[in-house]
């Protein structure tokens, strides 16, 4: 155990959880801003491994790890404005348009591989790697241990991801744009009947869940492998949406939960060289979710009894007046 | 108040969300394929060639069937729930534990399996119920979870006590023979399993539209509120409508394990559980038509894996066919244009009779 113990208190272990949670970050914040308009997408594991795709396809074309980003985060959106146009259109139950982008970026993403590659299964061979660059923060390394954890050789998405938490906050809390979504996400005949618009401001929310699926995505391929491999999101989209529910889609809650889930899985990758039960540790996150999810629903559903009950005790007051 | 031909409509909508699927695997096949017409014909005719490659369709059917059933009856009372993957999975590995470990007569022995797969398939299915029911928990997200859980601890389990060592891939030992159920044509691949699957679409569908249990289950799918008005105990059929599609894929999960294995080689989740919510939306909730749906799309499936083998085109063609099915079949508003051409020249010809009848009064009461 102490064996176990040493090892996990290294930075290395801990620069590998937030390599890890990284996309997940990306993902849980895009669900966060959907959640908060009241679009349930569920879409997010098969955008994600189609930007992937797409990120090393338009970097190996143009020769530019950026353009690579910008493509992906394109595709993001116009798979997003997919399912949009599908539920809010044709009227699609949203959660079988989400199914179907899952299955899309499965199947699809193999197909286009084939495609663009003639390889069913990963870009390396004919596109080679691609990485994004690996950023030192001058000052803020030299900070004993933190600085060696986050501000040392991390990928610049990450950095990204960590900024995003507080522009998702700011676009939430602190702008009209982010009073409507969350107006919309909380009765959208309401905020529809003072004039906003409620399709647009839906369509505004899947556009940036798509800019940050595209993110994750691209960090996948060009950070956490330097390909795109078949089957790599491996689930994270899925899991993003637990972080968001576990951390209430507030962006310090999810970027909290997110972190949960990158130790978890950090600690299955180690205690796979060990002799404790590597599986059964890998699906501690997820039995954590349902905790955690449980566990606010309990505490909403007591909050909203004792309101009643009040309520309900001052009516009793004033009939016996 | 549902005329014949907005039923007619319904039919027509669903041969064009197919024809738009089509459209899309030609042009994918086109873009794909040197030989796209031989590719064509081996996901389309494949199938056909041979009588042992219709039996591999009709093996392929059982496992999407019980999967599609369990989906068609969550999802008739909305309920969300997508743990029919890993049910399916956890009653497969249960259901091999039991016709490994513990011998029985034949007969007996298959039905025990087939109880324990249910048994286990239920019971996991309790949990997101519950959870909806007492606190409002989202039925989706948790089963997602599961889905991921289940897989951990059975692959768990597999490596750790289960597996069979002599064997260079993770797999248990294999099946007492007294557990097997056997194969309907002697070489071929379907089991009578397939039979067990007809049986359970028919008493779904039974279940679904002949009980009170199953008219409530619809109830509270259609309208949540009024449900709960009018005095259906709205907890409960939530409840009971996941267990019920639990037990389905748990069942689904043995019966395909001892039909079609010699022994328990599940090490990644099937992705039957989300076929399965492709034959509910053909079906349109409907069990009955479940295995109809379950041919067509074991069909195409194979069809596709005929065409993966001979030709260059990707077996992933299913994967896009079925999101067109997803997106379009599923469409309330998709054609609805036409529809409304449809009601209006209805309501116009409707109208246009009764004033004809009007008259023809109004001119016998005048003479």
């Amino acid at each position: 155990m102490s064996n176990i113990l040493s090892s996990i208190l290294t930075t290395s272990f801990a620069a590998s959880i937030i390599r890890i949670m990284v996309p997940i970050l990306f993902a849980a914040l895009a669900a966060s801003i959907t959640e908060k308009a009241g679009v349930v997408n569920i879409g997010l594991e098969g955008t994600m491994s189609l930007c992937a795709l797409i990120a090393v396809t338009c970097a190996w074309k143009s020769g530019s790890t950026l353009v690579g980003v910008l493509g992906a985060m394109a595709l993001g959106i116009l798979l997003s404005l997919m399912i949009g146009f599908f539920a809010f259109k044709f009227k699609t139950d949203i959660i079988l348009c989400g199914i179907a982008v899952n299955t899309l970026g499965e199947g699809g993403a193999v197909l286009l591989l084939y495609l663009l590659t003639g390889s069913k299964g990963d870009t390396q061979t004919v596109m080679g790697a691609w990485s994004l660059p690996r950023v030192t923060v001058p000052l803020l390394s030299k900070i004993p241990v933190i600085g060696e954890i986050f501000f040392t050789n991390q990928s610049i998405l990450t950095y990204v991801a960590f900024l995003c938490v507080l522009l998702v906050w700011i676009l939430l809390y602190k702008t009209p744009l982010g009073i409507r979504i969350r107006a919309v996400g909380e009765n959208d005949h309401a905020a529809d009947s003072v004039g906003v618009g409620v399709y647009k401001i839906k369509y505004t929310s899947l556009i940036l869940c798509g800019i940050l699926c595209g993110m994750a995505g691209a960090y996948m391929s060009m950070s956490y492998m330097t390909m795109f491999s078949k089957g790599m999101i491996a689930g994270r989209g899925f899991i993003a949406l637990a972080a968001q529910a576990m951390g209430r889609g507030e962006p310090v809650g999810v970027m909290l939960s997110s972190l949960l889930f990158g130790f978890a899985q950090a600690l299955a990758n180690y205690v796979k060289g060990t002799n404790l039960p590597a599986r059964l540790v890998e699906a501690l996150p997820y039995v954590v979710t349902i905790l955690g999810i449980t566990i606010y629903a309990i505490s909403t559903f007591n909050k909203t009894r004792k309101i009643r009950a009040r309520k309900e005790k001052k009516e009793q007051k004033k009939a016996a007046a | 108040m549902k005329s014949k031909s907005l039923r007619l409509f319904g039919y027509v909508r669903g041969a064009a969300a197919l024809l738009v699927a089509f459209l899309v695997a030609l042009v994918l096949i086109f873009l794909s394929s040197d030989e796209p017409l031989v590719a064509l014909r081996y996901m389309l005719l494949g199938p056909a060639a041979s009588w042992s490659k219709i039996c591999r369709v009709l093996a392929y059917m059982i496992p999407i069937t019980f999967t599609g059933l369990a989906t068609c009856i969550m999802f008739s009372a909305n309920q969300f729930n997508l743990a029919g993957e890993g049910c399916i999975s956890a009653g497969g590995f249960v259901g091999a534990l039991v016709a490994i470990y513990c011998p029985m007569p034949t007969v007996i022995h298959q039905i025990v399996c087939i109880l324990a797969g249910a048994l286990i398939g239920g019971l996991i299915m309790l949990i997101p119920g519950f959870l909806k029911t007492r606190w409002g928990v989202s039925e989706m997200v948790v089963s997602l979870m599961l889905n991921y859980i289940i897989l951990d601890v059975t692959m768990q389990f597999l490596t750790q006590n289960f597996a069979d060592r002599s064997q260079g891939a993770t797999m248990t030992f294999p099946y007492k023979s007294s557990a097997i159920i056997p194969k309907i044509f002697a070489g071929e691949q379907v089991s009578y399993g397939i039979l067990i699957a007809i049986a359970m679409a028919v008493l779904c569908w039974f279940f679904l539209y002949r009980t009170k249990w199953g008219y409530a289950i619809r109830m509270v799918g259609i309208n949540k509120e009024f449900s709960q008005y009018s005095g259906i105990k709205v907890g409960a059929i939530v409840i009971l409508c996941q267990v019920v599609g639990g037990i389905l894929a748990g069942m689904g999960g043995v019966v395909t394990q001892l039909g079609y294995f010699q022994q328990y080689r599940w090490t990644a989740l099937t992705g039957y559980g989300w076929d399965g919510i492709t034959l509910a939306i053909l079906a349109a909730n409907n069990p009955i038509f479940i295995p109809i749906a379950a041919f067509f799309v074991a069909w195409l499936q194979y069809g596709c894996e005929l065409m993966n083998t001979w030709t260059t085109v990707p077996v992933e063609m299913m994967d896009l066919i079925s999101v067109v099915i997803f997106l379009f079949f599923a469409a309330d508003q998709f054609l609805s244009g036409f529809r409304q051409k449809l009601v209006v020249r209805e309501t116009k010809k409707e109208l246009a009779e009764k004033a004809a009848q009007q008259s023809k009064k109004g001119g016998e009461a005048h003479v």
